[in-house]
């Protein structure tokens, strides 16, 4: 797979829109009802789940339960995007994924200091994409060694 | 010649000086980002930058209104920590000084991040003292408030 790095990934959770550098990426689930299996979870790790992908099962992660977003959608309707990780590959449990939005869309913006306390460990930079601010996903803040769990 | 702003949201009435008074948006999108500081109903995004929306109507012990987020003015205010954004009714106006009185603090308005009132055709405003809600409202101590109708400056 040719992979084009000056492109970001769009994806919206609870209303709140994150972009995701498209090299980290493998593929996204659109449909993952009956392809998930709750019992394997590991909420300490923030695992809420494992899907079946690619004829094995990989982790699912929930990041609305680590930044406290409320979300309408149940967990059948939601999509799952698929990052590669240090330890193989793993699911990102999104509301909705976007479009594909070329890099130079984005610029940058500074979160404001008084917002800095509150957004420390979940998130380190905002980009605004025509005037909307988008988080910035880093994804190993969420699954992986480093993660830390809340 | 000294002037203030004079603004109102829900029943607060509170005046802000106009010097730091940075510009006046009306209907602004906001935007809500996750982890917010309890005392920031959301962002607003002015000339490419994020601007906190401090959600005076916690500090008063009141619901935030969604029309207050959507449907009407938004001060934005210099600190010393950046500029933040104070919501308001579409009542405001600016009055100089001298077409009213200051009167001195009481405890109330400390609490209420107040720095005395004015008094503008027998209507009594709040002084807000801008650095004093910016630092106080989001940081520590009032995000550790789980009941925001309390909300109240540590003793």
């Amino acid at each position: 797979m040719i992979v084009d790095g000056s492109k970001k990934l769009i994806f919206r959770l609870g209303g709140t829109g994150f972009l995701l550098e498209l090299g980290d990426v493998v593929e996204v689930v659109e449909r993952i009802a009956g392809m998930l299996d709750s019992s394997r979870s590991d909420i300490g790790r923030g695992i809420v789940s494992a899907l079946q992908f690619r004829q094995t099962w990989i982790p699912v992660v929930d990041p609305a339960l680590k930044l406290n977003i409320f979300s309408v959608v149940k967990l059948k309707d939601k999509k799952a995007v698929i990052l590669r990780g240090s330890e193989g590959n793993w699911a990102l449990l999104v509301d909705q994924v976007g479009e594909l939005s070329a890099a130079e869309n984005f610029h940058s913006c500074e979160i404001p200091f008084l917002l800095k306390v509150s957004a420390m460990g979940f998130y380190s930079q905002v980009k605004l994409l025509y005037n909307e601010p988008m988080i910035v996903f880093e994804p190993e803040r969420y699954y992986g060694s480093t993660a830390v769990s809340i | 010649m000294s002037r203030f702003g004079l603004f109102q949201i829900d029943q607060f009435k509170f005046a802000v000086s106009l010097q730091l008074i940075k510009k006046i948006l009306q209907n602004s999108k906001s935007y809500n980002l996750p982890r917010l500081p309890r005392a920031i109903s959301a962002v607003l995004v002015d000339a490419g930058q994020l601007i906190p929306l401090l959600n005076l109507q916690q500090m008063i012990g009141r619901e935030t209104q969604q029309e207050h987020l959507t449907q009407s003015y938004q001060v934005l205010v210099e600190s010393e920590y950046g500029t933040v954004a104070l919501p308001a009714d579409l009542t405001g106006r600016i009055v100089d000084e001298q077409k009213g009185e200051r009167s001195t603090i009481v405890e109330q308005e400390v609490n209420l991040g107040g720095v005395g009132s004015f008094i503008y055709q027998n209507e009594d405003y709040s002084i807000l003292d801008i650095n004093f809600l910016a630092i106080e409202m989001t940081q520590v101590f009032w995000q550790n408030q789980p009941d925001t109708g309390g909300a109240r400056r540590h003793q």
